[in-house]
């Protein structure tokens, strides 16, 4: 099976092919217990283990049981933790779930709420011909119809992230004189990027990441915590399901960090791709442009009027763009109008520089792919980075071009296809995330509500460097 | 075989260690040699004898596998098992190390510069293939990361004029790869070795490639031109194939620009010459044995190296640490 992690996660050790049971190195911890020394294990024909004593009693052996998370904090391989996210994070589970709730009291049942990129929204677009309001409008539909019970557009989490990350650049440009790690910072949203530096640069590039929660987990904290709250639910009670771009967002929902431990549950509980939900659409036998259109959930959407909303900048989430705008206002009281991009190496690597009276007072870059990610962490090790802010990504092209994205056509190469995506998502007209009011009243009733250390949780989080392992067993001939 | 191979010279190279490969200078003053006992060294004719002229001990962590001279000869590059690659820069008789190019996961095993001298390429376990870019100001930076190999890439080695690579791995393959719109991409994939691939050579005018590998066979392809039959353009296709005369892997081989005699190093202890039957079809082209030393070492032979201007000089180096000097007379 050829793997759908983007291209970061699948270099070496970090893409093996294998699945837990063939050559997992992770040590399982087993609980100990005091018995005899001499014992035979007894295969049965279930598969299942039993421990023979002396005495000829039998006793049923546990699994040893290989969860994604012990996967993610390992640093062997990561396709290993493949076989294990497809089987709590697909399509099917959705199915499984909508199929539970019409099987079971309404005291079982579980409220279902879907939370639909930008980019995934374009992506179909494409497909069906239509636009991404369209589009937006139509899956609302062909969710609810399917049992699901609210359809949210992560654009609207995404203004959280955007804010949170102009004011995190404010306050890490303020200390940057005295804390070298403040500055460049490095953004955040790309799991696959995470993944990577916590796995292979660790405890020297983390700290230069942004810790603002990406769109995704942003929606998590709504929707469990915000939502849940409003609608007198446990947060168990909801199933949360994001349709990303990308693959790597399924490793980003399973990370400890976003799992409510008191709850039982998780902020995101199933990440499907754009791809998935096409899947979805053929085993429903229906076309999108079939679909009657259903109006937009607006409680969490960025809308105006029944039109989605976009934001300006790349489509990757634009924080560069965002980021920018806003520290030269804020610093150095300059109103930026317009961005100007210089290409460098190639097309995936990008920059922007804000000049007064020639000096240079900003100096942010976009890097996109692994190679750019390379060169960039090689020029910080070196202390030769000039930037204050970088936008990274793990795929050629960002999130438009995202490995969760629709495939092209037989008779349509993947440029055209990305062309065609992009000038889809740009057409949605554009929202300034301090323009939000609806996220403004967030803020205010929601978030200070909470408390500040609450609040900082909410909408940050952690990153944790992966240890190398020096285990025998990882050595590969 | 009406031709002869015979020793010049033998020296201890890497003693009590692997001597794993060698290259020439491109004016032919000096031999570079790594091994096993992670040092790069500098050999030099002196009168009749070889001298250690420099040792560069202080690069690598592990084994270095591979050394290549760039085209203008002042730059020398080491691969590798510490996972990194070492550029050197050459002052009169000493060698001052410049950067270290990071970022493969683990070893590194093989290291060459394009013509240019504007490109460099490496290759790993990792199963990747990467393209530096070097500026004016010796900086260097990745412009391409290629995943095209389902195992560990053995060696790297580019076309003797154009900008195209190719690359030989553990999986059986070699792939040919191209810039295209500012990346690198597989422009082919040459399939037919049926066990590792471990060496390549490009011939002189670099029409045509040879690959040596562990199922005994040196394999010889050429690229397809336009109107060549059904062939597309940029396909590569094996002409000739060499069985039966290796017992063992054949780590590598070389194609010597001045006379076109293709050397192998063999497992089996041996060095080997083939020449090209000059009558022979271009697309259908016979090779011959024409010498054959059967314990050239008493090791495993690791690399085999023609000099630059000198027509018919061969350096070998084997699994003992020892260089081999040859001279290669042909009847003709």
């Amino acid at each position: 099976m050829a793997s759908h992690f983007s291209g970061v996660l699948q270099l070496t050790d970090l893409d093996d092919f294998i699945t837990p049971s063939q050559e997992c190195v992770k040590p399982v911890k087993v609980e100990k217990k005091q018995g005899r020394s001499v014992a035979k294990i007894q295969i049965e024909d279930d598969g299942s283990y039993f421990q023979v004593n002396q005495d000829g009693r039998m006793q049923k052996l546990e699994k040893a049981k290989i969860t994604l998370n012990d996967c993610l904090a390992c640093s062997g391989c990561i396709t290993s933790a493949e076989s294990v996210l497809i089987t709590q994070q697909s399509h099917e589970e959705l199915y499984r779930v909508l199929h539970h709730n019409k099987q079971s009291s309404s005291a079982e049942q579980k409220v279902v709420v879907v939370s639909v990129s930008p980019q995934s929204r374009a992506s179909l677009a494409a497909r069906f011909g239509l636009s991404s309001s369209e589009t937006g409008r139509r899956l609302t539909s062909f969710f609810k119809n399917l049992g699901v019970h609210h359809v949210f557009d992560t654009s609207f989490s995404r203004t959280f992230s955007l804010l949170e990350s102009q004011r995190e650049f404010i306050e890490r440009f303020s200390r940057k004189e005295e804390d070298k790690k403040a500055l460049p910072m490095l953004a955040s949203a790309c799991p696959g990027w995470i993944c990577y530096a916590e796995k292979t640069h660790g405890d020297f590039i983390l700290p230069y990441i942004s810790t603002t929660r990406s769109p995704q987990q942003m929606m998590g904290s709504l929707v469990k915590g915000y939502f849940a709250s409003q609608e007198g639910l446990p947060p168990q009670r909801i199933y949360h399901v994001t349709v990303m771009p990308c693959y790597d967002k399924k490793l980003e929902a399973s990370r400890s960090d976003f799992y409510l431990t008191e709850a039982e549950t998780r902020e995101v509980d199933c990440v499907i791709t754009s791809g998935e939900v096409l899947k979805m659409l053929e085993e429903e036998g229906v076309s999108l442009r079939d679909v009657d259109p259903a109006p937009l959930d607006k409680m969490f959407s960025s809308v105006c009027g029944d039109e989605l909303l976009g934001h300006a900048g790349s489509g990757s989430g634009g924080y560069l763009h965002h980021v920018y705008k806003h520290a030269a206002k804020q610093l150095f009281g300059v109103e930026v109008e317009e961005i100007t991009y210089k290409t460098l190496k190639n097309k995936d690597f990008q920059e922007v520089t804000l000049e007064k009276d020639g000096t240079v007072l900003l100096r942010f870059a976009a890097t996109y792919g692994f190679r750019n990610i390379q060169n960039l962490v090689q020029k910080l090790k070196r202390g030769k980075s000039p930037y204050h802010f970088v936008e990274v990504m793990a795929c050629p092209s960002g999130c438009l071009n995202g490995g969760g994205q629709l495939k092209p056509l037989p008779d349509q190469s993947n440029k055209e296809l990305l062309q065609q995506v992009e000038e889809l998502y740009r057409e949605e007209r554009l929202s300034v995330p301090e323009d939000d009011t609806r996220v403004a009243e967030l803020y205010h009733t929601w978030l200070e509500s909470v408390g500040e250390e609450r609040a900082r949780e909410l909408l940050h989080t952690q990153y944790h460097a992966v240890e190398k392992m020096t285990n025998g067993l990882t050595i590969k001939w | 075989m009406k031709d002869t191979l015979d020793l010049v010279h033998r020296f201890n190279a890497h003693p009590d260690s692997r001597c794993w490969f060698v290259a020439w200078n491109p004016r032919g003053t000096l031999l570079a040699s790594c091994g096993g006992d992670r040092a790069i060294r500098i050999w030099g004719k002196e009168g009749d004898s070889w001298e250690c002229k420099c040792v560069l001990s202080d690069g690598h962590q592990r084994t270095v596998r591979k050394v290549a001279w760039s085209p203008c000869g002042n730059y020398l590059a080491s691969a590798s098992f510490d996972a990194t690659t070492c550029i050197w820069k050459k002052n009169n008789n000493d060698f001052e190390s410049l950067t270290v190019l990071e970022g493969h996961e683990n070893e590194v095993k093989c290291v060459a510069w394009a013509p240019s001298g504007n490109l460099l390429a490496t290759c790993s376990r990792d199963k990747s293939v990467w393209v530096w870019e070097v500026d004016e100001e010796d900086e260097y930076e990745c412009v391409s990361v290629v995943n095209s190999h389902t195992q560990d890439v053995k060696h790297v080695v580019w076309h003797p004029t154009q900008e195209l690579l190719a690359s030989a791995s553990y999986d059986n393959t070699v792939c040919i790869y191209k810039e295209e719109d500012d990346d690198w991409e597989v422009r082919a994939t040459l399939e037919g070795h049926t066990s590792t691939v471990w060496s390549l050579a490009f011939d002189p005018n670099g029409q045509r490639l040879a690959s040596c590998s562990d199922d005994r066979t040196v394999k010889i392809w050429k690229e397809c031109q336009p109107g060549d039959g059904d062939s597309a353009e940029g396909t590569w296709k094996c002409v000739c194939t060499l069985s039966g005369f290796h017992d063992r892997t054949i780590y590598d081989i070389a194609w010597c620009r001045l006379t076109g005699a293709l050397a192998t190093a063999c497992g089996d202890d041996g060095v080997r010459i083939f020449k090209e039957d000059a009558t022979s079809d271009p697309d259908q082209p016979i090779f011959s044995l024409s010498a054959h030393v059967p314990r050239a070492h008493s090791q495993d032979i690791n690399c085999v190296a023609w000099h630059p201007k000198e027509a018919g000089l061969l350096a070998t180096c084997s699994d003992n640490g020892e260089i081999g000097i040859w001279k290669y007379k042909s009847e003709e």
